[in-house]
């Protein structure tokens, strides 16, 4: 249970998907004007990183491994994200018309967000059981997601502060971003993962 | 989806005792009767809106047959034409509700599968099969939660105002053709 918990941690804070491997930066910017957005897009994607990194899982388990088609794994694991995501939007138009119309606008930028086919590929590089595997995916992405939220929530008061013109806009984000990435850095001493 | 009856109504987009509102930018494309039929502008990770035709940041989710798909009915009070550009909008706790519906409820129970496969069986082909039986379940959970939500009329968008001059970009890509 402890080696679940602090693998969960590590993916999450430690070795977070944005500010520590500085994937998923098109999404941190561009979707965090509010924290309303934030969360809807955090959660879509961290609905699309466990599923695909399911597939993933298996894919690399049970036909790349075996076979030895290793050199097939991003194209492999690119159209498996495609597919989960195609799957996802699909699945919540079945399920619910108001939800879809509500919350598809995010589904296909998940496609195009790298965290979700790096998380995959980290999977790959840490030999992982299946439990372990989806732990780390949906961790990863709760990581996503706090950043996200953290960062909207942030970006919500800079919009009511006066800040210098000549750092007003992307460049004050860059600068929180950074901040941001600094105080993230405190969570190295917790564990090594 | 269900109508939403508050085309003018009762509470006042403007005051800020009401919840606080996610604002979209959508076209009337229909008129039948009293309902009106909108399409979401394209919208891009940007956040932009008619421009991303114009600045490349096009994606997969911008193609007409998605838009259609997202065609939402609007009561028609207003007196709505087609063509006409409007502002609709849905409160942050209902998209936060219909998040929350659609995500995390099914990885929720698909969790709760895997886990108890695990401890029962402690083998990866029973976990992985229990998982994606409990996201099936999930998904079912969450079409029951979001037609509950639906029936409380809180997942419907609600007209607010016309679009203004000089409101959202203003630029039409077909004119770039």
């Amino acid at each position: 249970m402890q080696e679940y918990i602090l693998l969960m941690v590590g993916a999450a804070l430690v070795n977070n998907v944005i500010l520590a491997r500085f994937l998923g930066l098109c999404s941190f910017m561009g979707v965090t004007t509010r924290v309303d957005t934030a969360i809807g897009m955090g959660l879509a994607t961290t609905f699309c990183i466990t599923v695909s990194a399911m597939g993933n899982w298996a894919f690399e388990q049970y036909l790349l491994e075996p076979y030895h088609l290793g050199y097939l794994r991003t194209v492999t694991f690119i159209l498996m994200v495609a597919a989960s995501v195609q799957f996802t939007e699909m699945t919540v138009r079945k399920v619910s018309p108001p939800l879809f119309q509500m919350l598809g606008i995010y589904l296909p930028l998940i496609t195009t967000n790298c965290a979700v086919l790096g998380v995959s590929l980290l999977l790959v590089e840490g030999e992982m059981t299946f439990l372990q595997a989806v732990l780390f995916a949906f961790a990863s992405s709760v990581g996503f997601t706090l950043v996200m939220v953290i960062f909207a929530g942030l970006r919500e008061r800079l919009a009511l502060a006066e800040v210098p013109r000549l750092f007003a806009g992307p460049p004050i984000g860059f600068v929180t971003a950074s901040l941001l990435a600094l105080a993230f850095m405190g969570f190295s001493g917790i564990s090594t993962n | 989806m269900g109508i939403p009856n508050d085309g003018l109504s009762s509470e006042d987009a403007t005051d800020p005792s009401q919840p606080a509102l996610v604002e979209g930018t959508a076209r009337v494309v229909a008129v039948e009767g009293d309902v009106a039929w909108l399409e979401p502008e394209q919208t891009t990770s940007c956040g932009s809106c008619a421009s991303s035709g114009l600045c490349g940041a096009k994606g997969i989710g911008t193609i007409a047959s998605r838009l259609e798909r997202r065609r939402f009915p609007l009561d028609n009070r207003p007196g709505l034409a087609v063509g006409e550009r409007v502002v609709v909008g849905v409160s942050e706790r209902a998209l936060l509700k219909a998040s929350g519906t659609a995500y995390a409820l099914p990885l929720v129970v698909m969790f709760g599968a895997g886990a108890v496969a695990q401890w029962l069986a402690g083998s990866d082909g029973i976990t992985m099969a229990a998982m994606v039986a409990g996201l099936a379940l999930g998904l079912l959970a969450a079409r029951w939660g979001a037609r509950w939500l639906s029936a409380r009329g809180q997942l419907a968008p609600r007209f607010l105002r016309r679009t203004g001059p000089g409101e959202s970009c203003r630029i039409d890509p077909h004119s770039f053709d």
